[in-house]
């Protein structure tokens, strides 16, 4: 079941002479339980990539569908976004006034759950992936792998079904860098859809697939028989 | 290669025959490097002649148990603190292909890096599922974790040679 599909997507910043093409024509699907991996130099549009498969932005042309659903005839992306999307940024965001529990039951609240339930389902990701022990500390006195792990927790709480990861690995060693791709591969194969976007090959290697991006289009890509083989 | 070395290295842990060396090399190195029991015979009777290691009593089904000597022990020691030179590596032919490539001209350089690309890339991630699928040992995990580095430095090579050349372009 295709999650996310990109079709002929483009992107322009800007207009006339210092238009930028951030995107050029990229087609790109994400099936449920598939991880696939966007590799690419800086400038190469990964990033906006993400953005518009996960509705952070619009397409200039073309089309992307989240589940059945066209993106460009959604009223209130933000609503869709919080209920289907969970995003996981370099730099993490997490709330420094808000204990890393308060950090994930702040999305579901302002999806309007109670307070209570919010803090339930917190607690239930935070255990699936074993950190719940810090659960009432400041993100300052978490270490950076520990925030990574309160940050990817906020992006899979409720039933998000597509994940998106822009460099989620940022400045963590390879051990720590690893046992973050362990979790959203977990996730993964638990049935989400997980686009990850990384300039480590490192990481970029524990996808079903492998998407090569260069100057706003797709130059190769590993095929995805791996997913079949796993 | 010293597989002389790597057995003196298993021996100071305790006795052992020959296939139980042949057995713990190969767990210890992930499966990359198959021994030949002949291979590891050999090294045994010569370890022996230099008294690096000593043969003690057969066992019921007549298998030789070896132990190591201190002067095996010393050999051992030397061999760990001293660090590995990389000038007698063998050439790398990827690395001749590219420069051959470019040397040529008329060849698409772009298309020979990206299928090497891909190819490095589908290695990687067969050996990153490798890793996922290793049992606890840190001996055999860490032996995969140098081949994923070194695929994950040809990746980044080569993409560096995609950024030079369009550069040059």
């Amino acid at each position: 079941m295709t999650v996310v599909r990109l079709a002929e997507v483009a992107r322009v910043h800007g207009e006339g002479a210092t238009a930028v093409h951030a995107l050029k024509g990229v087609s790109l699907e994400v099936g449920a339980g598939e991880l696939v991996a966007v590799m690419g130099p800086s400038g190469s549009g990964k990033s906006t990539l993400l953005n518009v498969a996960g509705g952070l932005d619009r397409p200039t042309s073309g089309t992307v569908h989240l589940g059945e659903r066209d993106l460009a005839t959604v009223r209130d992306l933000a609503a869709l976004r919080r209920r289907e999307v969970g995003y996981v940024f370099q730099d993490l965001n997490l709330i420094t006034s808000l204990t890393a529990a308060e950090n994930v039951m702040l999305p579901r609240e302002l999806d309007g759950v109670r307070p209570r339930a919010a803090r339930k389902e917190a607690m239930a990701v935070l255990a699936e992936i074993g950190v719940t022990d810090l659960a009432d500390r400041f993100p300052e006195e978490l270490s950076g792998g520990q925030r990574q792990r309160i940050a990817i927790a906020r992006a899979l709480v409720g039933t998000r079904r597509l994940l998106l990861a822009d460099e989620p690995t940022g400045a963590l060693d390879t051990r720590t860098g690893d046992e973050i791709l362990q979790l959203l591969r977990t996730r993964c194969d638990a049935g989400a859809a997980v686009l990850l976007v990384t300039h480590e090959p490192r990481y970029a290697a524990w996808a079903d697939r492998v998407v090569f991006l260069r100057d706003g289009m797709i130059t190769d890509t590993t095929d995805s028989s791996l997913v079949s083989a796993r | 290669m010293s597989v002389r070395h790597s057995l003196l290295a298993l021996l100071s842990g305790g006795p052992r025959h020959g296939y139980q060396l042949k057995i713990e090399f190969e767990a210890s190195t992930g499966g990359t490097w198959p021994l030949n029991i002949g291979q590891v015979y050999t090294t045994l009777s010569r370890l022996e002649r230099d008294g690096l290691v000593a043969p003690g009593e057969s066992d019921e089904q007549n298998r030789v148990t070896y132990t190591i000597t201190p002067a095996g022990r010393e050999e051992m020691e030397l061999w760990f603190a001293t660090p590995v030179v990389q000038s007698d590596r063998p050439r790398d032919e990827l690395v001749i292909k590219l420069a051959m490539a470019v040397a040529a001209r008329k060849v698409d350089v772009t298309a020979v890096i990206h299928q090497q690309r891909t190819a490095t890339m589908r290695t990687l991630q067969q050996l990153t599922k490798a890793k996922r699928a290793a049992p606890e040992g840190a001996a055999q995990r860490l032996v995969l974790d140098s081949m994923i580095f070194q695929a994950e430095a040809e990746q980044r090579w080569l993409e560096h040679c995609e950024a030079v050349l369009k550069e040059e372009r």
